[in-house]
């Protein structure tokens, strides 16, 4: 029986935890401090980090694991992480004055539909797959 | 070996290398309609029956397994190792042993018919 959830995809959960972490104390830090130069830096490294980490977690998952699902549990994952990560941030008050709850809310509602979408398209790719594999990776 | 010679052995091996891709799921299941085996004898059996031309990695065999496992083509049950721990002996399913029957019987069985057989070893 294939898991959806494997080992791969936890690491990836996990650093990307560590990621997100940093990367609100840091963005409301500097937020706090107006080193606005900073804040996008840090943005740019924070997306950089989870492009690279996902490529490689996911590039590996598919040599050990062969489930097919387009790439929609990783973007599920990053989804789920950034956006606890930024509410918790959020409840438990340790944003900037510059921050607003809308600016969580706003992508979320963006990045659900974009899930809707990537799910559709794994809905569809997903009658290319026998098993629960792809045709063209079952016979090598 | 002449620029001709060299020539004609770039594009054998280019040849090869296209024709070989795909192969690796024939070569395992003729190995295992002999007779259920674990991953070193599948990978000799392999490396025997095909004189040495295909030569599969134990990782990339472990892979396939699993895969074709996942899809019900092959099972395993557990027996003694040489030495070691207790070994999975892979064998083909019904439905592996079916698959064999039609790919042979719609794509190999084909060259030992006429006209074709007669061309192949003119």
């Amino acid at each position: 029986m294939m898991k959806i959830v494997t080992r791969n995809l936890i690491t990836y959960a996990t650093l990307l935890l560590a990621y997100t972490l940093l990367f609100r104390f840091g963005l409301s830090s500097l937020l706090t401090a107006e080193k606005w130069i900073w804040v996008k830096v840090i943005a740019v490294i924070y997306g950089a980090m989870i492009f690279v980490t996902a490529w490689m977690t996911g590039r590996r998952d598919g040599k050990e694991n062969f489930l097919f699902d387009a790439g929609f549990r990783w973007n599920l994952t990053t989804g789920i992480v950034w956006g606890l990560v930024s509410e918790g941030w959020f409840l438990l008050g340790l944003h900037s004055n510059y921050e607003s709850i809308r600016m969580i809310h706003i992508p979320l509602l963006i990045w659900s539909g974009f899930l809707v979408l990537h799910f559709s398209l794994f809905l569809i790719l997903k009658r290319r797959t026998i098993g629960g594999v792809h045709k063209t990776d079952i016979f090598e | 070996m002449t620029t001709n010679d060299t020539f004609h052995e770039d594009l054998l091996g280019a040849w090869e290398e296209t024709y070989k891709k795909g192969q690796l799921t024939l070569w395992i299941f003729l190995s295992l309609k002999e007779g259920p085996k674990y991953v070193t004898q599948l990978q000799e059996s392999i490396a025997l029956f095909s004189k040495g031309t295909i030569r599969a990695e134990e990782q990339s065999l472990y892979r396939t397994l699993r895969k074709f496992y996942h899809l019900k083509m092959v099972d395993f049950s557990s027996g003694k190792g040489h030495k070691g721990p207790d070994r999975k002996y892979y064998h083909l399913t019904p439905l592996g042993q079916s698959l064999l029957q039609s790919f042979v019987e719609r794509n190999i069985l084909l060259f030992f018919e006429e006209p074709l057989k007669d061309l192949l070893l003119s």
